[in-house]
């Protein structure tokens, strides 16, 4: 309702400024004193407002009001106001920037947080998945590949991994990441299930724990 | 004098170390079971390394890479015992050796598989505790030529050693028990069977 | 006939009890083939005392000794008739069922790894000064540290032997030093020297001849020179009153593995006659 109403003054006071302007462009000169007085002080008042922000315009309003007061030529008899338009325009021009500024950044992160929701919502690959593709893989450059991508699930190709055989304590010899991926691609048959992973403060892996199926 | 009671001592503490060690306790039948499994594992393994090594689909740089991972499945001393039908006396290869001599076979194509039948011994120890068992398993062996036509078929049995022993090491600040499985010799042994 | 028919039926409907459970046990190979004759195959001597004392059923699954199956006498009965040799006739006789009946009648004796009195003879050539000899070692496990090892018990050379014939009893008499030899200072001793052959005359009555250290010296003197295993099977006399003898088949069909390739009903003493033979020194 209240956006309404600015709207409609803005256009109201656009028609009457396009109406006074018309007649004003003819010879500002022939402005009478009452009339250029009546200027002044809506203009006065008006940049004030912008200045101070009291207003309630959008910066587009205030540009466009800015704009307005500037037709009338007050350089001769009122020098304080073209130097107050002057610091309302600098004043407009930095909010806007700022405005622009701080939307470009909303935007940016907006479109993050829609990426993250799509990456969320795609199924990632895991460690588990990589196990069954590069066991299952169709040739040796495929489970090459695959091999590839699942190492940088890892701190590095060594990470330990240890293979539990039951839970009476019993491990199988201890291998590495690289070691136990290409173990996968020749035996091609993923016989362990993932029972415990150790991750370091950039989420990569340094120790996988895997239990006998 | 000074020999003789250092002897004693020596004595003493051979036999109270020898006691602790010996006081290990028998593995319950489930982790047996366990360390059986394992060590069928490692045989299964090694059949389907030794099938990429023949396979000449394999490209040379995986197969060069598949002998060294098949050749740290075995104690660095095991050898291969081979005899045929008709050479009964045993040959003896290098796990290497071997290998790299089933890579070079003259064939253009070779079928190597493996039945299901499979015997697992049971594990005694020896002297120094380690337990040793052989696992029993057979191949067959088809070679052909450029023409497709088969040249040469075996059926062979293979009796491998293995060595089960348990060890510790220390991954993340935690302490590890082990089974250490390492295959040792092998000895091969063509059949009558075709 | 009929006895024949009781041992060749079991062959038969045991391997063709393998042919449908054969998918069940294995899993390693990937061979759609027959494979009945490797599973009624002995395959490992270890299978052979399984079977023989029927601690593991006829698809070569390891029986727990709490399972009722274990060692059960019906079971061992079938399981032993399988574990001769069925080409030969004296392993395949009444002696065989005697003995069968012998075990399964209270059920009590069973082979035992680590219980002795089991002996491997490892046939296996030399190069004996230059020329090619036959040497058969016998060996056994002997306990040891954490485990047991195989130790070489005896050795069997001919050319060791025929130093040592069993003299005859009245020859052997005829050679000796008389009891009042020492108060000539021995003089007479000389004439032992004079003939070799039959120098352990002189020794005591219960002198044997220790193969064994022959052995080992000529190995030492550099005389001896190993080539290689030619064969190996075991002779057994864990159980009371027999022995017999496992060899490896290596033949088609149902019968083939570590079969016993003789037995032989001991009287008395001879358990301990061929004991000594196997094992001297006990």
């Amino acid at each position: 309702m209240v956006k309404q109403l600015k709207s409609f003054i803005i256009l109201a006071m656009v028609a009457l400024v396009t109406i006074s302007g018309a007649t004003s462009c003819k010879s500002s000169n022939k402005l009478s004193k009452k009339e250029y007085k009546a200027r002044v002080e809506q203009a006065t008042k008006d940049l004030n407002a912008i200045l101070n922000d009291q207003t309630e315009w959008t910066l587009e309003e205030q540009q466009a009001r800015v704009n307005e007061i500037k037709q009338t030529d007050f350089s001769k008899k009122n020098p304080e106001i073209v130097e107050m338009i002057e610091r309302a325009e600098a004043k407009i021009a930095k909010e806007m920037a700022e405005r622009d500024r701080l939307a470009e950044e909303q935007r940016l992160k907006e479109e993050q947080r829609l990426r993250e929701l799509e990456e969320q919502s795609k199924p990632k690959t895991g460690l588990a998945d990589y196990f069954n593709m590069i066991a299952n893989a169709k040739d040796v450059a495929t489970a090459n590949k695959y091999i590839k991508e699942a190492l940088d699930l890892f701190e590095s190709p060594d990470a330990a991994v240890l293979i539990r055989l039951n839970n009476y304590g019993d491990y199988d010899r201890p291998t590495t990441a690289v070691n136990y991926l290409n173990y996968l691609k020749d035996q091609k048959r993923v016989t362990v299930n993932v029972d415990n992973i150790k991750y370091n403060e950039e989420n990569k892996i340094t120790e996988l724990e895997l239990i006998k199926k | 004098m000074k020999k003789v009671l250092f002897a004693i001592a020596f004595a003493f503490f051979a036999l109270t170390g020898y006691q602790a060690f010996a006081q290990e306790p028998e593995l319950s039948p489930e982790r047996k079971q366990a360390i059986d499994s394992l060590a069928l594992e490692k045989v299964r393994d090694l059949s389907k390394y030794v099938k990429l090594i023949g396979s000449k689909n394999t490209p040379w740089s995986e197969a060069n890479r598949v002998i060294d991972r098949a050749e740290e499945l075995f104690a660095p001393d095991a050898e291969i015992g081979v005899s045929s039908l008709s050479k009964t006396k045993i040959e003896y290869y290098k796990v290497r050796k071997y290998l790299e001599r089933l890579m070079r076979l003259n064939y253009d194509r070779v079928e190597i598989d493996w039945y299901k039948i499979q015997y697992v011994s049971d594990l005694q120890r020896q002297p120094d505790g380690t337990y040793v068992g052989v696992i029993t398993i057979f191949q067959t062996f088809k070679g052909y030529d450029a023409e497709g036509r088969l040249v040469y078929q075996d059926t062979t049995k293979k009796d491998i050693t293995v060595y089960v022993k348990r060890k510790e090491t220390q991954i993340g600040g935690r302490l590890i028990g082990f089974w250490d499985v390492l295959l040792g010799d092998m000895r091969v042994k063509e059949t009558t069977h075709k | 006939m009929s006895k024949l028919l009781k041992i060749i039926v079991p062959v038969f409907v045991l391997a063709l009890c393998f042919k449908v459970d054969a998918q069940v046990l294995g899993n390693l190979g990937d061979v759609q083939v027959d494979e009945r004759e490797f599973y009624t195959m002995t395959k490992q001597m270890g299978q052979f005392i399984n079977r023989f004392n029927y601690e593991e059923d006829q698809y070569g699954k390891k029986l727990n000794p709490n399972d009722k199956e274990y060692r059960n006498a019906k079971k061992r009965r079938d399981a032993l008739a399988l574990l001769f040799d069925l080409n030969n006739p004296r392993t395949s006789g009444s002696l065989r069922d005697f003995f069968i009946e012998d075990l399964t009648k209270n059920n009590n004796q069973f082979m035992e790894f680590l219980g002795g009195k089991w002996f491997s003879e490892v046939s296996t050539k030399f190069k004996w000064k230059g020329k090619e000899v036959d040497i058969s070692l016998i060996m056994a496990l002997e306990k040891d540290g954490l485990g047991s090892k195989w130790v070489i018990t005896n050795v069997f050379f001919s050319e060791f032997q025929k130093h040592f014939p069993q003299g005859e009893l009245a020859d052997r008499e005829k050679h000796f030093l008389h009891p009042m030899s020492h108060e000539l200072d021995f003089m007479n001793i000389y004439k032992i020297f004079n003939d070799p052959q039959i120098i352990e005359y002189y020794a005591s009555t219960d002198y044997q001849p220790d193969y064994l250290t022959l052995f080992f010296y000529e190995i030492k003197q550099g005389n001896l020179k190993f080539d290689h295993v030619e064969a190996v099977k075991f002779h057994v006399l864990q159980i009371k009153n027999w022995y017999f003898e496992v060899s490896w088949f290596n033949r088609s069909g149902y019968n083939s593995g570590w079969l016993i390739s003789n037995l032989v009903y001991l009287k008395d003493n001879e358990e301990e006659t061929l004991l000594k033979i196997y094992q001297p020194k006990q």
